[in-house]
């Protein structure tokens, strides 16, 4: 009788999950193995899309968005934890007003990614943008650059800025993980001799650690599955000349082809989303794996 | 101001047709009322027709024409995939916008049955060939163009007055410009890098001037290659040229360049027609003027590149379709062209239409369309857009790559001539 209730139950959210995760998938999956523009018949054609991405016309393209995937996570995270402690070590010390600035802090957060990719790009114009401008008035004239038209700066001036949107989440996380540490532990330590270093390092640090782990795999899964913010600053493109290419912007171009393009390519787009799953899916095992650890120790 | 005209427009367009067709059709119009009007609905991504197609609706029911439109805009980019969706989904529009051929959007509604051909069934006779040639295939029409665009060189004439420039004749001409404006502290050309779809249309217009029309027609049947001293002189030339272009252009925009030369603090852009609206927008009293790339060899004639915007399609499972086909050849009229130029501005694709007097370059665009368009071309409406990777594609990317020192002159050649060949039937051999 309780299975069977506990069934019911799940049921609802068993079917949504089906409807809008499960068979989405798996149609995006068969439609990798086959050629369709979207419309009329489609034609089966095995692995020839895998090949084409991963060996053939599309490699190139493939890989260094890929490339730039990896790239876009691994600063993007050394942007978001390392400043995200900072802060929230600053905020957890009380000191004045912190209420304000946790509102300064999580603020950029509540923006939609488009409207700060929008703003940001006015910021950031190379004539009259206010970043530039600055930097004239204050001397630092030669630090002015055409920010998202120069091909080394694009992709490190995105991933700064969708740093700087996240910044408050990872305050506020980091910071309620502090506020959950035991106020005996870290006074015993003082009053054993240890210096506020020597407390941050050997006992915040590692009570931050699991869920250090758990954004950093979270922030894996939204880097991989990245589009919005390149797509509002870049363009579907990725330009300047592909600096900014993810594999969300190359499926994107691939599969509806892109403003001004005649070319669409569903069973290609597939792939590709495909081929993002299979990089995805087991960070996202090692997620729930983490998570599960966490609950037992909480427990 | 732009809803009086629009209502001027529409009650005119009303009159017109109410005494053009005045007689045999107002002894029907009583009776037609009665019945409710056939609601047809139309698709397209250009808002800027809204008002047009209310002067349409306007215009047929006071030559008695029992019929309402209902017109949907989408996004440009989502349109497409909206549109696929909906007609497989048996809910799409009785008539939709298409894109121009060759080109695999309007190809794949052909192939599948959605469109119908409309020889025979619209008068097509008030368009040039070349319009129709843009959305003919299989020896049959496949929708009813609205648009024809025109790309070049547009001027501040109030900057080129005041320096005693004139219309370069020559692409030695055009640096000598250039020369003189930067030498008095004018920006000579505002680019926008950032948008590489711009890159690509300012290549594709100087390629119909310089290596020119005729050696493009050779391109196309596989006679001449992209790596030939012809093209890859046009691309170092090109290259060159951004010394006049304002410093840090790879990270400007068209809705900047549309302040920057609406307010006059550049000389001139590579762009389109349709960016005369936004223009005048910024500034009302902006005096400007057009001209086509200049070719490098004198004894070569000035091109323009021109190409139909896109046209209007039948779906073939409308179930309005006689009201539909009565929408369609109205469209097909001067006077639907000229309702069209008036209200967006841009050029119909309609011959014989008398272009708004207050747009003088409009006036003139039109007129160059008859006169200097280039027969050949390698961008859209081109047969290198039709394939995977499109010229289109290629040189989105390497333009930029190639203006910021990536890549030389001659690896861009190289690219467009290796990309090309993956698919091209004339390149293959």
């Amino acid at each position: 009788m309780l299975k069977r209730t506990m069934f019911l139950m799940l049921l609802p959210a068993v079917a949504l999950y089906t409807l809008f995760v499960a068979y989405p998938f798996a149609s995006s999956l068969g439609l990798s193995f086959y050629d369709w523009a979207g419309i009329g018949p489609k034609t089966f054609i095995g692995l020839d899309n895998y090949r084409n991405v991963l060996s053939g016309f599309m490699s190139t393209e493939f890989y260094r968005a890929f490339n730039h995937n990896w790239v876009f996570f691994f600063w993007s995270l050394v942007l978001s934890v390392v400043p995200g402690l900072f802060f929230a070590f600053l905020l957890a010390a009380n000191m004045k007003g912190s209420g304000w600035l946790k509102v300064v802090f999580f603020f950029p957060n509540t923006l939609s990614i488009v409207v700060v990719g929008f703003l940001w790009s006015l910021l950031l114009n190379p004539q009259w943008g206010l970043v530039n401008q600055l930097f004239k008035a204050v001397g630092l004239g030669f630090l002015a650059h055409p920010w998202l038209g120069d091909m080394k700066l694009a992709l490190p001036t995105i991933i700064f800025v969708t740093a700087w949107r996240g910044l408050g989440f990872y305050v506020l996380v980091y910071l309620a993980a502090m506020l959950g540490i035991d106020r005996e532990e870290t006074e015993a330590a003082r009053i054993d001799g240890a210096t506020e270093t020597q407390i941050a390092f050997r006992i915040i640090l590692p009570h931050l650690m699991p869920i250090i782990a758990t954004t950093s795999i979270l922030k894996f899964i939204w880097t991989f599955n990245i589009f919005d913010i390149v797509y509002a600053m870049e363009g579907s493109q990725g330009g300047p000349a592909g600096t900014t290419d993810v594999l969300g912007t190359l499926f994107y171009r691939i599969a509806f082809g892109g403003l001004g393009s005649s070319q669409t390519g569903m069973g290609l787009g597939a792939t590709v989303v495909t081929l993002i799953f299979l990089v995805v899916f087991p960070v996202s095992i090692l997620y729930v794996f983490v998570l599960e650890k966490r609950v037992e120790r909480n427990a | 101001m732009k809803k009086m005209a629009a209502f001027a427009i529409v009650v005119t367009m009303a009159a017109a047709a109410w005494a053009a067709g005045g007689t045999e059709k107002g002894a029907a119009a009583p009776g037609a009322s009665k019945a409710p009007a056939a609601v047809v609905s139309v698709w397209g991504w250009r808002s800027q027709d809204v008002d047009v197609w209310k002067a349409a609706e306007a215009a047929l029911q006071a030559k008695g024409e029992n019929v309402s439109i209902k017109y949907e805009v989408f996004p440009p980019t989502e349109y497409d995939s909206k549109l696929l969706v909906s007609l497989q989904g048996g809910v799409g529009p009785d008539i939709m916008y298409t894109r121009r051929l060759p080109g695999a959007r309007t190809q794949a509604l052909m192939d599948n049955n959605y469109l119908v051909a409309l020889d025979g069934k619209v008068d097509l006779s008030n368009f040039t060939d070349v319009s129709l040639s843009f959305i003919r295939s299989g020896g049959k029409t496949w929708g009813v163009p609205f648009a024809n665009q025109i790309v070049g060189i547009f001027y501040n004439t109030e900057i080129f007055a005041k320096y005693g420039l004139k219309e370069p004749a020559t692409w030695a001409e055009l640096l000598a410009t250039a020369e003189t404006l930067q030498k008095n502290g004018v920006t000579p050309f505002f680019a926008t890098a950032k948008e590489a779809w711009t890159l690509a249309m300012q290549n594709a217009m100087v390629g119909v001037s310089y290596p020119g029309d005729a050696w493009i027609g050779k391109l196309a049947e596989g006679k001449a290659k992209f790596t030939d001293p012809e093209y890859v002189g046009m691309l170092k030339d090109l290259n060159d040229l951004k010394r006049y272009y304002q410093k840090d252009f790879s990270a400007n925009v068209s809705a900047e360049q549309d302040v920057t030369f609406g307010m006059g603090q550049a000389a001139m852009v590579f762009y389109g027609i349709w960016g005369t609206t936004n223009w005048l927008k910024t500034n009302p009293d902006l005096k400007f003027g057009y001209f086509p790339i200049p070719p490098k060899d004198a004894s070569l004639p000035a091109k323009a590149y021109t190409y139909m915007d896109g046209s209007y399609g039948l779906n073939a499972a409308s179930k309005v379709q006689d009201a539909a086909l009565k929408i369609l050849g109205y469209a097909g009229t001067p006077g639907y062209g000229e309702a069209f130029s008036s209200l967006t501005g841009e050029m119909t694709a309609l011959k014989g239409v008398k272009m708004p007097a207050d747009r003088p370059v409009l006036v003139e665009c039109y007129g160059l369309m008859n006169t200097i368009a280039s027969t050949n071309r390698y961008w859209v409406g081109s047969p290198f857009d039709a394939g995977s990777p499109s010229v289109y594609n290629i040189l989105q990317e390497n333009m930029q790559a190639m203006y910021l020192d990536a890549i030389t002159p001659e690896d861009l050649a190289k690219k467009l001539q290796d990309g090309i060949s993956v698919w091209y039937p004339a390149f293959k051999k």
